[in-house]
């Protein structure tokens, strides 16, 4: 059996949107943090995957929380895409992509991440205790603990800036690991190997 | 809502290589890819009103069949005749399309099509149904491909 060419699934997708029967857009792309499944509602993206995640079962929860049409293209989404290899790479300074959180379903978690993307920028971080008091909810750091380990949208919500006040990166959804790159990466923490750039 | 139906691109995924092959058996190779993205634009439309997610893949087969013989009607329309244009809409898992195009055809070809894109049985219980082995039953179903193949017109 011949498998159906690329031509074909992104002439099907494009038709798809063009045609408004598209609830989601995924697309999956290669960066220095491993490989990543992005997929993005018309209001903006509603999930990132890092590479361990179950590819099945996490476009599974977006059906069930953005509707089942779900179709895959890298075209529909290279705006995205560019944005995020720039940013990876290190070529570009900022990541400014429209967010949509309806898959953080709990209203607190929310407005935690709401925060988040709106007021953290890029070479700055925040203390867990910060971001409760700056989300209007102080006394609920723990809580802000949370809504960050289960962020759908790590990366374009950057939870990888938020720390302990204690020391040290504290955790992360996508591994300890990554957050230390993704610091690295926007110069919080020192590089550990010189840059070739 | 209905029950948690797959992504839909799951199913693209895992059955759109013999989707393509059915198409082609109906359509030919020059329209196949035509009448798979109509099939799937179609299968679309429906889908969110869809009440469980069983049997898919034979779903998306009626649809493809039914695709393919509406496609060839337009075509047919373009070239020599004046017909008004039927706009089919696959509205829930009884596609009425589907048993109203096999309906003409032999009874022994309408049951194999029926145990196989309705009741999505696979070639062993389709043999065992049929009272053949599971080689004689895919056979069976090819012919009544090609018996519905027959019927558009050239």
């Amino acid at each position: 059996m011949t498998p159906l060419s690329d031509r074909f699934l992104e002439s099907l997708a494009a038709a798809a949107v063009h045609d408004g029967l598209a609830d989601a857009v995924f697309t999956r792309l290669s960066t220095p943090i491993g490989r990543l499944l992005v997929v993005q509602g018309a209001e903006g993206v509603v999930r990132v995957g890092f590479e361990e995640e179950p590819e099945d079962r996490l476009l599974a929860d977006v059906a069930a929380g953005v509707g089942p049409r779900i179709v895959a293209s890298d075209r529909e989404l290279a705006t995205t895409r560019d944005a995020l290899s720039a940013y990876l790479e290190g070529d570009s300074d900022s990541l400014a992509l429209p967010v949509d959180l309806r898959l953080a379903r709990a209203p607190f978690r929310r407005e935690v991440l709401e925060t988040l993307h709106r007021e953290v920028g890029r070479g700055a971080t925040i203390s867990y205790g910060a971001l409760a008091s700056r989300s209007g909810h102080p006394r609920a750091a723990r809580a802000v603990g949370t809504a960050c380990a289960r962020n759908p949208v790590p990366l374009v919500v950057p939870c990888h800036r938020v720390l302990p006040s204690t020391g040290g990166v504290g955790s992360y959804g996508g591994g300890v690991a990554r957050k230390v790159a993704l610091l690295e990466l926007e110069g919080v923490l020192p590089r550990r190997l010189p840059s070739t750039g | 809502m209905a029950a948690a139906l797959p992504p839909f691109w799951s199913l693209v995924e895992a059955h759109g290589d013999e989707l393509l092959v059915h198409a082609r058996k109906l359509a030919g190779e020059q329209h196949a890819e035509d009448v798979l993205q109509e099939a799937f634009l179609r299968a679309l439309r429906a889908y969110p009103r869809l009440r469980h997610a069983r049997h898919l893949r034979a779903w998306l087969y009626r649809i493809t069949t039914t695709t393919a013989f509406d496609l060839h009607r337009v075509r047919r329309r373009e070239v020599v005749t004046d017909e008004p244009p039927t706009v089919p809409v696959e509205d829930d898992h009884d596609d009425g399309g589907f048993e109203a195009l096999i309906a003409p055809l032999p009874e022994a070809a309408r049951t194999a099509l029926i145990l196989r894109f309705v009741e999505d049985l696979d070639y062993d219980a389709i043999g065992a149904s049929l009272d053949c082995s599971p080689v004689a039953a895919r056979q069976r179903v090819s012919t009544a491909v090609r018996s519905l193949r027959e019927r558009l017109p050239s």
